[in-house]
């Protein structure tokens, strides 16, 4: 019955990682694409564009980071 | 089957309490960074705000400094408490005369609750009364930390150093105690000098120890409040006004909750990466070397 986890491996991040480690980088990516897009760039293109980008981000880290 | 039924009824007591005193009250204070909410508001409800309160947050030119002082006060506070808590540790590892004398005195600032810590040293820095700025004029020094921004931050520096350092002491001296003696002999025997025992034996096998002492300091040093707030209020001007001691003065006198926990969000965000930067530097660098 016990769950064995999968081990870490090496994508195009430049570290070996597990699922864990790259869904926690998706996450502070996905946050500081935000806070960075609401201070430098919201004037121009609306938020909405920054979260449709880091969830491509996030999910492409996911499987291939 | 049977036993991962016992595994998760003894687990249970602890996932409990974890759930209600650390995740909902984590997981509200995220909810509440969404909302405005001034209780003395005509309805005192919560009111749907989106990101507004962090579209808010990074515009704020005294958020931002708080934070940046914040870091600068954490960098200099976890630096010299890791080296001096590094040096006594191994100076306790020796035999002297007064060993445990020195130990127990030594870890008295330990058992002194921060607010009591804040108010001490408060006593010692008003100057006309207390001993700090009355001996510091005698070899010239003008000291008031109620009126000069440098001398107030190096005060609360030095507190925080004066308070946490037996905690990494105390900490690393349990790690070198646990550590096999048969390496050390054998480089002794070898001919490696202190430095070199050091740089290549002690530090290598203390790492776990050294990684944890390091991140509780660098968490407590970020969110510091009670000991600041006591000392010096934040003050002169904003000379010691850390991230916690801005988010209680927007809070509490203001009651903008929601404003006040999307900065509390955002401090465990910066902390949260700052830790994690920090682990994935000192693990690349071992890999590294090894």
């Amino acid at each position: 019955m016990t769950r064995t986890q999968k081990p870490p491996r090496r994508g195009f991040l430049p570290m070996e990682t597990n699922l864990f480690d790259r869904i926690f980088i998706g996450v502070v990516l996905f946050v500081a694409i935000h806070l960075l897009w609401m201070r430098f760039v919201e004037q121009y293109i609306p938020l909405t564009v920054a979260t449709i980008l880091s969830v491509v981000l996030m999910y492409v880290i996911a499987k291939w980071g | 089957m049977r036993s991962n039924r016992t595994a998760w009824g003894l687990l249970a007591p602890t996932l409990l309490v974890l759930g209600f005193a650390g995740l909902l009250p984590f997981f509200y204070v995220v909810y509440v960074g969404f909302f405005d909410w001034n209780v003395f508001s005509k309805t005192g409800d919560l009111v749907w705000a989106g990101a507004n309160n962090y579209r808010r947050l990074v515009f704020d030119t005294e958020f931002l400094a708080a934070l940046k002082r914040g870091i600068v006060f954490t960098l200099w506070t976890v630096t010299l408490e890791m080296v001096l808590g590094m040096a006594l540790a191994q100076l306790l590892m020796r035999e002297f005369k007064g060993k445990s004398f020195f130990r127990a005195v030594h870890a008295l600032p330990l058992t002194v609750a921060p607010i009591a810590v804040g108010a001490t040293w408060r006593l010692m820095t008003i100057p006309g009364l207390g001993p700090l700025p009355y001996y510091l004029r005698r070899i010239g020094i003008d000291y008031n930390i109620g009126r000069y921004a440098g001398q107030a931050f190096a005060t609360t520096v030095l507190m925080d150093v004066w308070h946490w350092t037996p905690f990494v002491t105390l900490t690393l001296l349990a790690g070198l105690t646990a550590l096999p003696r048969e390496p050390f002999e054998q480089a002794m025997v070898d001919g490696a000098n202190r430095w070199q025992i050091l740089r290549h034996l002690t530090l290598p096998m203390l790492r776990p120890v050294i990684l944890t002492a390091l991140f509780l300091r660098i968490m407590d040093a970020l969110r510091i409040v009670d000991e600041v707030w006591m000392l010096t209020g934040g003050g002169p001007g904003t000379a010691t006004r850390y991230v916690g001691i801005h988010v209680w003065r927007v809070v509490f006198p203001k009651t903008d909750y929601g404003y006040g926990s999307a900065m509390s969000v955002l401090l465990l965000y910066f902390t949260i990466v700052l830790c994690w930067l920090l682990l994935t530097a000192i693990t690349q660098a071992r890999r590294e070397t090894d």
